[in-house]
């Protein structure tokens, strides 16, 4: 049920607005009171409150349950409100003039009581966000001397005290710390005159935590320095930091600050009646995580854990502080986390959330923002604020867009965000985006993260394709003079590789200056992405022979006739003038070129052409007649993945897609594809310019990330089949015991529990076991070969076939203060170390269950090593998995 | 979490209006759904640019992605008429799409998105009077992504809609005409361990991917159910 309502006018409604999707129908009256509570505020919310005070006291009879249902929502629903909702309580604590029964407590502090219970429940689902905004209202309240300080003192500690559970989980301890650190900034004024060492208590709790978290922030800023084991970043900060800096700042002027950091509009009441004793929050723990056990290890290593570790939070900074907020300022860190809330809580609708993004100054204190253009001045700017709305909430979204290893939500949210708010208000957002895609961009050559950069690629292209791509792309001319594989020429590179997917060449083409249209300038392919059909040409050695196959296909002649016919063909070949050649890859090329040239005008047509022939896929697979059938012949597999990268050389999104396919197919595995992706990945679709010793660039981690996530994913689907089969039969046993117990003539059923169940498996967990087993295997091999590939490309030995020669020297200060004068290998080298950082962190909890194979595996030849590069590649693996300290 | 706006993940008023199932059905089937119908497509927007813009809110390493895309074509011509079906192999990612891909741009016309009971035969096909879809019928405006409404086409497009013409000319009615996508991973090994009850030699290997072919095959037919 939604308490929005249509119309009212102040709202822009697009055509594709079409959400007709509900149709409330009769409304009570304490409905009606619910929805009044919810939507404090739409005008002004001060004017307001007593208004709405005297509506809940008219409503008899009271239904407190309601009412605080309704602070609820309104709290942890809409965080911007909590200064008003702690007003409107705050109201409601007075008594009424005239009322002749003052005995028994006020109707607030009924309502907090059970607003506390609400709380509670909170709290004990780890529901964090809530339970973190309760205690904003809390705060607020304390100031407001409804809730007595030491209360309020005894629930931060309780969240401080998390910090110090053994082995307690980053993702944990910072939601903890949050909660702790926010009640604090909000409730400090009052909190501090009760008891500075208290205030001192819990930002050293959190500050010892802070502390030990440095290496984890190494591995995940988003601007880097592989040579540098400092922290801090300029541009940028880690959410942490920028929260214990702004304690210390207000803790300095003894809470001077919060009035000017949070509204309180309460502050302005007389206060209350002091006969009135303040709730005392009754004492709570922060219940433990819950850790499912489901006891499915494979090996003797550790079961493959599922959820994704948490990482310490790096917010880019796009903007000086005259013109966004510094988040390590109490007002600062006030308003990114206001906005941060709001882009969290309205995940669910965009456009809301749009429309809410932009609205927020009117819940923050006058003067915080520049008004809009156009609007009356009659409000002084803040000192030291009069930031640009616009601006601070971009910087805000590409901030948390680029969270590493991942943002929270996916990307393709916050690249629609952004888009809602554009069209919202062009004029004022769209000129921030354009800043913020420069800031972005010169950043490219001062370290931005590869996989930032990556982000960045994506946001720009999806972003433009919302904007008819108009991007003046001519005042990026100049840096065409950079070197070839320069993070800037690849991102402008990528950048429309991505545009083109998204629309077509010609369409692209058209909206660059010339210079970056030329093919010696290596921006934009030189032709449409098209299908490269290697035996097209009648001049082409093998033309007769493709034709003949391509025919079969056509004529859609049976797969064992296909197979037939390239076995004859095979002869053929055999006993012809050259007949050394390796007549198997040729064999294998011809059909799987055919093959994919069948599926050329579509996806579609793809699927239909792999699914005809899948027979003959596997036959190819397994290196044809001389099988060893099972998984198939590993050399035979990376044939196959070869002819389809040459096949779509000209179009790298459809050899992402046919890889991806082959794998769903099981034509291959995902192994094979990463095996096959750190030997040829760095040939496909390049001009031979860019080509260079083994690396690994976006493109090659994508076709990596593809299969590994493939890998994952099944482990995935694996496990929760057999956890559901599990239960079934639980189910299924629990009953038949149930119905024993039932039955009157099985007096003795109790004697006998054990026998009556027998433990003989459902023979489809048992397949589902025996699917697992195999799927976790062939997880820990791709994390494994993968993890080989790194240490062979960064770290290779001089015996080492194409290795590259600079692997050494990005990694060292000297080297990266030289990098004006890198050239390509220099820079895919930086960039393959970059995506090392990436699989590191992105997979940590799958490495950490294989660590111990894994260690063996890759860095046991190091033992005793003093190269740099063996140390870095160990350094950051153990901070991945957590064993540095 | 939707007490104060509505999530843009709710089944809308769409639905197919020749489905003969009951509207209790049909929200329990929607309530599961991993299909979308995406509206409002220009008639040159090709299946890879579907597939670029919707696999972003594909999960693989939850065992998500794109499952298949189903390009609804005009009855008669054969050729595209506007709309598609993307079927995702997860429910959350249908969800995702109706959330953040629903009413953006995709080749430059605002699409729309809505939760699908699931392809059935017959449905890529368009079903107005003269094979296209039934809104094309009515629509009064000039719409150059969809047909303009006459034969005039932009000049840029002249040379894809000469691409599109053809690109679906051998589309095919009836059972298996449309590809299923590959389903859930399935052990192989199994079948190769039966057949190592006497010595391997090169000709079994015909038999045994006969067998594992059959399975297969069956598999997908089931899908298709």
């Amino acid at each position: 049920m939604s308490y929005e309502r249509r119309g009212g006018g102040n709202r822009r409604r697009h055509r594709d607005d079409y959400d007709d999707r509900r149709r409330d129908s009769y409304e009570t009256p304490d409905d009606k009171l619910k929805i009044a509570i919810i939507k404090l505020g739409e005008v002004d919310p001060v004017e307001e409150l007593p208004r709405l005070q005297k509506q809940i006291r008219d409503l008899v009879p009271v239904n407190v349950a309601n009412i605080s249902e309704a602070f609820r929502i309104g709290v942890t629903e809409q965080p911007y409100k909590i200064p008003y909702y702690a007003a409107l309580l705050r109201l409601l604590h007075d008594r009424p003039e005239g009322e002749v029964d003052s005995e028994g407590p006020s109707l607030g502090r009924q309502v907090l009581e059970d607003f506390w219970k609400g709380f509670q429940a909170y709290l004990d689902k780890l529901a964090w966000r809530e339970t973190r905004l309760c205690i904003h209202f809390f705060a607020h309240l304390t100031v407001a001397h409804l809730i007595s300080p030491e209360s309020l003192f005894a629930l931060l500690q309780a969240f401080t005290a998390v910090l110090d559970e053994f082995g307690v989980s980053h993702g944990r301890a910072k939601r903890a710390a949050m909660c702790a650190a926010e009640g604090l900034m909000i409730g400090g004024p009052t909190l501090k005159l009760h008891s500075s060492s208290g205030v001192a208590d819990i930002m050293n709790a959190i500050q010892a935590f802070n502390d030990t978290t440095i290496s984890a922030k190494w591995l995940v800023q988003p601007i880097i320095k592989i040579f540098s084991d400092v922290v801090k970043i300029e541009n940028g900060d880690e959410l942490l930091d920028t929260m214990l800096y702004a304690l210390e700042t207000l803790n300095d002027s003894d809470f001077a600050q919060t009035a000017t950091s949070f509204p309180q509009p309460y502050a302005s009441y007389i206060d209350p009646d002091p006969s009135i004793t303040p709730f005392n929050i009754p004492s709570v723990l922060v219940p433990p995580e819950i850790i499912e056990l489901d006891g499915l290890s494979t090996d003797s290593e550790e079961e493959a854990q599922v959820k994704k570790d948490e990482w310490p939070e790096y917010f880019l900074r796009l903007f000086d502080n005259e013109v966004t907020p510094d988040p390590n300022t109490p007002a600062g860190y006030a308003v990114r986390s206001a906005l941060l809330d709001t882009l969290d809580i309205f995940e669910v609708n965009r456009k809301e959330c749009a429309r809410l993004l932009l609205e927020y100054p009117k819940w923050n204190l006058p003067g915080t923002f520049k008004p809009k253009p156009g609007a009356p001045v009659d409000i002084e700017p803040a000192p030291g604020k009069d930031w640009q709305l616009e601006s601070t909430i971009i910087e805000t979204i590409i901030g948390a867009l680029l969270i590493l290893p991942e943002s929270s939500h996916k990307s393709v949210y916050y690249i629609s965000l952004i888009t809602e708010l554009c069209k919202l208000s062009p004029s004022t957002v769209g000129p921030a985006v354009g800043k913020s895609i420069r800031k972005l961009y010169g950043s490219l050559s001062e370290g931005l993260d590869v996989e930032a950069a990556r982000r960045f690629a994506e946001w720009f292209a999806v972003h433009m394709s919302n904007f008819g791509f108009q991007w003046v792309w001519k005042e990026w001319v100049p840096d065409l003079a950079l070197t070839v594989q320069h993070p800037r020429r690849a991102f402008m590179r990528r950048a429309l590789e991505f545009e083109i997917r998204l629309s077509y060449h010609d369409r692209i083409l058209k909206t660059l200056p010339e210079a970056m249209q030329a093919p010696d300038a290596f921006t934009i392919a030189e032709q449409a992405p098209g299908p490269n059909f290697e035996y097209d040409d009648p001049a082409s050695p093998h033309h007769d022979a493709a034709q003949s196959v391509l025919n079969l296909f056509r004529g859609r002649a049976k797969a064992d006739d296909v197979i037939s016919h390239l076995d004859s063909l095979k002869t053929t070949l055999e006993t012809s003038d050259e007949g050394h050649i390796n007549v198997d890859a040729i064999v294998r090329s011809i059909a799987v070129q055919s093959l994919l040239h069948i599926g050329s005008r579509s996806f579609s047509h793809l699927l239909n052409a792999i699914e005809r022939y899948l027979p003959l896929l596997r036959n190819l697979a397994s290196g044809g007649a001389s099988s060893t059938g099972g998984s198939g012949n590993a050399e035979a597999k990376a044939g196959i993945l070869t002819e389809a990268a040459a096949f779509w050389k000209l179009n790298r999104q459809m050899v992402g897609i046919v890889f991806d396919k082959l794998m769903q197919y099981q034509i291959v595995d995902p192994t094979d594809v990463v095996t096959w992706t750190f030997i040829n990945g760095s040939t496909v679709g390049q001009p031979s310019e860019l080509a260079g010793p083994l690396s690994l660039s976006a493109f090659e981690w994508d076709l990596m990330r593809g299969a590994l996530d493939k890998a994952n994913g099944r482990v995935m689907i694996a496990r929760r089949k057999v956890a559901a089969l599990r239960k079934e039969d639980d189910d299924t046993r629990a009953r038949a015991k149930a119905r024993a117990n039932d039955n009157p003539m099985e007096v003795d059923a109790d004697a006998k529990p054990e026998e009556e169940t027998p433990v003989v498996d459902n023979p489809a967990l048992t397949t589902a076991l025996k699917a697992f087993t195999s799927l976790t295997r062939e997880q820990k091999a791709a994390l494994s070969r993968t993890l080989e590939g790194f240490v062979s490309s960064l770290a290779p030995a001089a015996t080492d076939s194409n290795p590259n020669p600079h692997s050494r020297t990005v990694i060292t200060e000297q080297g990266w203060n030289n990098r004006a004068n890198w050239g390509k290998d220099e820079w895919n080298a930086w960039e393959t170390w970059g995506w090392y950082r990436q699989f590191c962190r992105a997979y940590s909890p799958y490495l950490r269950s294989y660590s111990t194979t894994l260690t063996t595996v890759s860095f046991a030849r190091f033992q005793g090593s003093i190269d740099p590069a063996a140390e870095l590649l160990q350094k950051t693996f153990n901070v991945a998995i957590g064993q540095d300290v | 979490m939707a007490h104060v706006v509505t999530p843009l993940d709710q089944p809308s008023n769409y639905k197919d209006s020749q489905s003969r199932v009951d509207r209790q059905r049909q929200n329990d089937l929607l309530s599961k759904s991993t299909t979308l119908y995406i509206g409002n497509l220009s008639f040159y927007t090709t299946e890879e640019q579907i597939y670029e813009l919707f696999t972003k809110c594909g999960s693989p390493d939850d065992g998500g992605g794109i499952k298949r895309i189903i390009m609804g074509l005009d009855r008669n011509t054969r050729t595209p008429c506007g709309f598609c079906f993307v079927e995702y192999y997860t429910h959350a990612e249908a969800l995702a799409s109706m959330r953040y891909v629903s009413g953006t741009k995709l080749d430059e016309r605002i699409i729309r998105c809505d939760l699908d009971l699931g392809y059935k035969e017959g449905r890529q096909f368009g079903r107005g009077k003269s094979g296209g879809q039934v809104r094309d019928e009515h629509r009064q405006d000039y719409d150059p992504g969809r047909g303009g409404w006459g034969a005039q086409a932009q000049r840029l497009e002249i040379e894809r809609r000469r691409e599109v013409e053809e690109r679906y000319a051998d589309a095919q009615e009836g059972p298996g005409a449309v590809a299923g996508g590959g389903g859930d991973w399935k052990e192989a090994e199994g079948v190769q361990a039966e057949g190592k009850k006497r010595g391997r030699s090169p000709e079994d290997e015909g038999d045994n991917t006969r067998m594992v072919r059959t399975r297969l095959d069956e598999d997908i037919e089931a899908e298709r159910m």
